[in-house]
């Protein structure tokens, strides 16, 4: 028994300085590759913290959503948005002492809040039994599927939404819209949105604009469009 | 002495939290950011999956919520990166000091 007690703690500690260690690399590292590498280390390690406490299910979904699909999303994150002089450079933003000593309040008071008496409820033997021999996979699945079954549909739901959703959020507008929205955004005292008159103008400039970029195969015209979109990526080159 | 209980559990889930906390206020770089909330959002997992085996083992309540946090941190992470792609496109900087268009 006092075996089992030390080896448990061993694991516990190993476990829980790593993560530490790693969240705070993940918070103050300088650069932001290495903190996503970090990230990787903290949800393997809170994996082995789910394994401890008899969650094999969440152990292997936490390796799986998190450790390798959230953090690959995360450096195509930093990859599309390659902004390097900045990514090496400051981490914190300027008033750090004032989010320090929000922080080490709000520490403060959580760990007055999780000291707390409770009661240990003892296991009791048939699930030992059952825990010991196919673990906990079974009786999550049957949780899920007879109790919790109405939020786990929603969980669906939300999942499309938020496929969807995102897919909508980060695509590539066409040039033709940008423009507009630049022209307008510096016309704003001049443009009227209320006026029918020039809400239907902007309309129709709008869906011309549209319709001249269009890729190339999408319409039927010749040499002049190839040189205007030259102008257009060199531009883009420029800006970058 | 040396036997782990449940207090351990929640003091090293606050640990994580507190950390994710500064990051969150005090990072510059969005996607920092981001990482730093999929931390406070793991603290809490650590704390449903301690308790729900320490107090109610006989019930599987608090590992099914660490499944859907789960699900809801995954979608946050993917809508908060378009957001992030977008944010870039239009201010060409992931610098949460330059997203001040509603600041005034």
């Amino acid at each position: 028994m006092t075996e089992k007690i030390l080896l448990d703690s061993t694991i516990f500690w190993a476990f829980a300085g790593l993560s530490v260690l790693a969240a705070l690399g993940v918070v103050f590292h300088r650069s932001i590759i290495y903190a996503a590498l970090m990230l990787i280390i903290v949800f393997l390690s809170i994996a082995g913290i789910f394994v401890l406490n008899n969650a094999d299910f969440l152990a292997i979904a936490q390796t799986v959503v998190y450790a390798v699909g959230l953090t690959i999303i995360l450096i195509f994150g930093v990859m599309f948005t390659g902004d390097r002089s900045f990514q090496d450079g400051t981490v914190s933003r300027g008033h750090y002492v004032l989010f320090g000593i929000i922080t080490v309040l709000t520490l403060g008071v959580l760990l007055r809040g999780s000291i707390f008496p409770y009661e240990i409820t003892k296991t009791p033997e048939y699930l030992v039994a059952v825990l010991q021999t196919q673990g906990s996979t079974a009786l999550l699945g049957q949780a899920l599927f007879s109790r919790f079954v109405l939020p786990f549909e929603l969980a669906s739901i939300l999942l499309l939404v938020a496929m969807i959703g995102s897919i909508v959020i980060a695509k590539k507008r066409f040039p033709a819209e940008d423009e507009l929205l630049g022209k307008t955004r510096y016309d704003i005292n001049t443009t009227s949105v209320l006026n029918p008159e020039a809400e239907q103008e902007f309309d129709e400039q709008f869906k011309r604009l549209v319709e001249e970029s269009k890729p190339r195969k999408m319409r039927n015209t010749g040499a002049d469009d190839i040189s205007d979109e030259e102008g257009e990526s060199s531009e883009m080159v420029g800006a970058k | 002495m040396f036997e782990v209980g449940l207090t351990h559990y929640i003091v090293l889930a606050t640990l994580l939290f507190a950390i994710g906390m500064y990051g969150v206020i005090a990072s510059r770089n969005v996607i920092r950011v981001l990482m730093s909330a999929e931390l406070m959002l793991n603290a809490v997992n650590i704390n449903f999956v301690a308790m729900n085996n320490y107090i109610r083992p006989d019930d599987m309540a608090g590992q099914v919520f660490a499944i859907f946090i789960l699900t809801v941190s995954a979608a946050e992470a993917a809508v908060g990166l378009a957001i992030v792609i977008a944010l870039f496109r239009s201010r060409n900087t992931v610098d949460m000091e330059k997203f001040n268009l509603l600041k005034w």
